[in-house]
């Protein structure tokens, strides 16, 4: 589907057309995430890319250490509050890596070493599905 | 799309396999494939009349364009032509690849291709009682059905009746097949090994590249290939070849090198010629190529050297000279600090010697006074001579508490004159 992707962005899984993994890095000097490489998870529908495809944060331990990024709008499991992810502002022209190129710069925008309020409790009782859940896009600050 | 002959369908023009490279701006945002009867939105973004169509419907209630978020608006059939024909210009392989199509066609084309052409389109059996599907090239004129299973006669195989005929022509392992040489008939499977030892094939002698001219049949040539004179000198030529192959390889090494020195003398002598000396030589032997060439090289070779001789002795006064200047200007700056000291030390030795001559000056007086007193004391009688003995002794504990003081102010008002 690519070849040229844009630097700081891989593909690190893309067998089959439901699920793809693609590691990002933040490239300039952001303290919050210098060095880390994240792993993001892709779930394509049926009806990608009409609708959108559900992306999350993975981790996964040593020797390929992958955190969870630290970020206002990304819970401690991985699912990142984005109005482009969601059915309201998804757009069909999006694809992975633009996707990948969102979330690298909502990374590198921010200065904020914090969760979102009430992550603890959303972590512990979310069982939904990331495109379940109503998210009340609050903060057009990011 | 072309629906006229009633078991046509349109091709999927998304599955096929582009074949040649396009633009990126032919392919549609939403389905990433060249576009397929492309429709414009008023904000000059195009898509494909399905891609839209979908977007449109699965959607929220307010319609915005997929590319730049515009407001709901209307959508226009007529893109431009040329955007159309760029698109159907591309080439795609025939859909049918795997039945053993080969055909590339310009994608507009593939539609048709597929409708009237493709002989490898699987088409339903004519026959109401097969489900089965036969390519269109295999489709018999007078509608037999040819999926009836057939036993073919000498490999006991069941053979469909559509590929019967290339089986049994020429498939078949156990087909009766003439060796082209022997003429011997043999099954197909068992040909193949023949042919490589049949004693009737026709095989040149193994010495035919060092110019044997024989060829015979197999069994003959073993004989022959006894006696070849030019099989027997077959190990002779193989290591004449061998060597001939190092051998040039060696004189094209040698020759890069001859051109490498080749080069290297001609700069050598237009370096000489560029030297005024070099003119009397050259003049001299203008006579004679070969000895002025070898006298260029060794004259060069000479002038050079001398060259770097008396570069590298001028090199040796340059630093000689610069040592000279370095140690004179050590040398008196060393003097001069010499002088200095000297000279501090002689004020410091003046002023102690003005200082030695005050004090002597101050104890040369008290013994001028007493020998003032005592003459007085003589002359006034001998009463006291324990006094006159205490006060030998006396003034020194006495006087000093004033006299240094003097002293002091002396010697120090005389150090400062010396001083200033």
């Amino acid at each position: 589907m690519k070849e040229h992707l844009p630097p700081g962005i891989a593909i690190a899984k893309s067998e089959n057309l439901e699920e793809w993994q693609m590691d990002i890095q933040v490239l300039d000097d952001n303290p919050l995430y210098r060095g880390q490489t994240y792993r993001l998870k892709f779930t394509f529908g049926s009806k990608y890319p009409i609708e959108p495809p559900e992306v999350q944060f993975i981790q996964s331990a040593a020797p390929d250490p992958r955190p969870i990024p630290i970020h206002p709008h990304i819970y401690s499991n991985g699912i990142i509050c984005l109005d482009l992810l969601s059915s309201a502002g998804w757009s069909p022209v999006q694809t992975v890596e633009s996707v990948c190129m969102s979330i690298q710069s909502m990374l590198t925008a921010n200065s904020r070493d914090e969760r979102p309020p009430g992550d603890a409790d959303f972590v512990s009782y979310n069982r939904r599905r990331p495109r379940d859940i109503n998210f009340f896009y609050d903060d057009d600050n990011v | 799309m072309e629906s006229g002959n009633g078991y046509e369908e349109p091709v999927d023009l998304r599955a096929l396999d582009y074949v040649s490279s396009y633009d990126d701006h032919l392919m549609c945002p939403i389905c990433r494939c060249p576009f397929i009867r492309p429709v414009r939105l008023q904000c000059d973004h195009v898509f494909c009349q399905k891609c839209l169509n979908t977007a449109m419907t699965t959607g929220l209630e307010v319609f915005t364009c997929p590319t730049c978020r515009a407001p709901p608006q209307d959508v226009f059939q007529n893109v431009p032509r040329i955007l159309t024909n760029m698109c159907d210009e591309i080439r795609v392989r025939c859909p049918f690849v795997s039945e053993g199509c080969q055909e590339i066609v310009p994608r507009g084309h593939v539609q048709s291709h597929v409708d009237k052409y493709c002989g490898y389109k699987p088409i339903e059996c004519p026959s109401p009682l097969c489900n089965k599907k036969i390519r269109r090239k295999d489709l018999p004129s007078d509608d037999r059905c040819l999926h009836e299973l057939h036993v073919c006669s000498l490999c006991e195989a069941e053979i469909t009746e559509q590929d019967y005929d290339e089986h049994v022509n020429e498939l078949c392992p156990y087909l009766k097949m003439t060796c082209p040489d022997c003429l011997a008939t043999m099954f197909r499977n068992a040909l193949k090994e023949h042919i490589d030892v049949c004693p009737e094939a026709i095989h040149p002698c193994a010495a035919s590249k060092y110019g044997c001219p024989v060829k015979i049949k197999r069994a003959a040539l073993i004989t022959h290939e006894k006696q070849c004179p030019l099989l027997m000198m077959s190990p002779y030529f193989e290591a004449q070849n061998s060597r001939l192959e190092s051998l040039e390889l060696k004189i094209s090494h040698l020759q890069q090198r001859n051109e490498i020195f080749e080069e290297g003398l001609a700069k050598l002598q237009s370096t000489l010629m560029e030297s005024p000396q070099t003119n009397n030589s050259s003049s001299d032997a203008s006579d004679n190529q070969q000895p002025r060439d070898d006298r260029f090289s060794y004259q060069s070779n000479a002038n050079t050297y001398l060259l770097s001789l008396h570069e590298s002795l001028r090199e040796e006064v340059a630093r000689m000279s610069q040592a000279i200047t370095d140690l004179d200007a050590r040398a008196s700056m060393t003097i001069m600090n010499e002088c200095l000291r000297i000279k501090e030390d002689m004020a410091h030795t003046n002023a102690a010697v003005g200082s030695v001559r005050m004090q002597v000056q101050w104890l040369m007086n008290p013994r001028l006074h007493h020998g003032q007193r005592v003459a007085s004391v003589r002359a006034s009688g001998t009463g006291s001579s324990e006094q006159g003995s205490s006060n030998a002794v006396a003034p020194s504990p006495g006087l000093p508490s004033s006299g240094t003081v003097r002293a002091r102010r002396l010697s120090d008002s005389g150090r400062e004159g010396t001083k200033l």
